[in-house]
């Protein structure tokens, strides 16, 4: 399985990456903003996402658009200090897979991330 | 209307909740940290206080305003090293990086507790970092500046909150 996380801040795809990692999930890449993931998944195949929200260039929401227009339909999960409902729907309307609010307990999101990828079929 | 009394100017507590419980939230969720509420006051410039490095983010809409965590080295490589289980010793753009995503999430949080019904959500920017003991923090005079001190088992640190929100047109 490869993964890509997507957020502006290192610190946090740090953080993101050491919980893939407790979901046995190691070959994952990066990228710092909407346009750089949006790039990425065209040249590679993932079989999950975690995408930020609030990034400079492109805007999580809009790479999501992006991503799903090239027909893409791995799980994308929204991990976002958004957490207004309307904000969730929007994530959902744009084709996000589901939706983690920071902060989060790091094992609550390992949690997550297993239960989504054995809903999908993915692990 | 409740309110806090900060040096003899009142603040709606609706307005300073939101963040106080979502910094809160954040230490007890992704730093695993105990953490007290001390004093809450009227921000002074150039105030004493831990600021060798300050996080600063705004929001814009119906709610406008800013925020801004403050902390001392030791605090701020604290967080760091719990975050990432690292075992920093100097400030560097990790670090940085690290304070940032915390006023992010504070500032996410608390936008998402203020009571506004049925308007667009609030906007949030992009966070500032500030760095360095040269600088001084000026308040323009006609903003409000509550500072809320903090203790946690990271080390000291302050918040402070600019902040007003715009009754809904047409009601």
């Amino acid at each position: 399985m490869r993964a890509l996380v997507v957020d502006d801040s290192a610190v946090m795809r740090k953080v993101l990456i050491g919980a893939l990692a407790r979901a046995n999930i190691v070959d994952v890449d990066q990228a710092s903003d909407g346009v750089e993931a949006v790039a990425a998944t065209k040249q590679q195949d993932y079989q999950l996402v975690l995408m930020d929200w609030n990034m400079p260039n492109m805007l999580g929401i809009d790479a999501v658009r992006e991503i799903r227009a090239q027909g893409k339909t791995m799980p994308i999960v929204m991990v976002t200090t958004e957490a207004e409902k309307s904000r969730v729907i929007d994530a959902l309307k744009a084709g996000a897979s589901n939706y983690i609010i920071k902060p989060f307990e790091p094992a609550t999101i390992v949690t997550k991330i297993q239960e989504l990828l054995a809903k999908t079929g993915a692990t | 209307m409740v309110s806090i009394n900060a040096g003899g100017v009142f603040v709606k507590v609706e307005y300073i909740n939101p963040f106080i419980e979502s910094t809160f939230e954040l230490f007890r969720t992704m730093l695993s940290a105990s953490i007290k509420r001390g004093n809450v006051g009227l921000a002074q410039s150039d105030a004493a206080g831990p600021r060798d490095i300050v996080a600063l983010i705004g929001l814009s809409g119906q709610a406008q305003g800013m925020v801004a965590l403050a902390f001392p080295v030791s605090t701020a490589l604290g967080i760091a090293n719990r975050l990432l289980g690292t075992e920093l010793r100097v400030m560097d753009d990790t670090v940085s990086d690290a304070i940032a995503e915390m006023v992010n999430i504070v500032a996410g949080g608390a936008k998402a507790r203020f009571k506004i019904e049925n308007g667009p959500p609030i906007e949030l920017s992009l966070p500032t970092v500030v760095r360095g003991n040269s600088f001084s923090l000026d308040y323009p005079i006609k903003t409000t500046w509550i500072e809320v001190a903090f203790e946690s088992d990271l080390g000291p640190f302050a918040m402070r909150v600019t902040m007003k929100i715009e009754a809904k047109k047409g009601n």
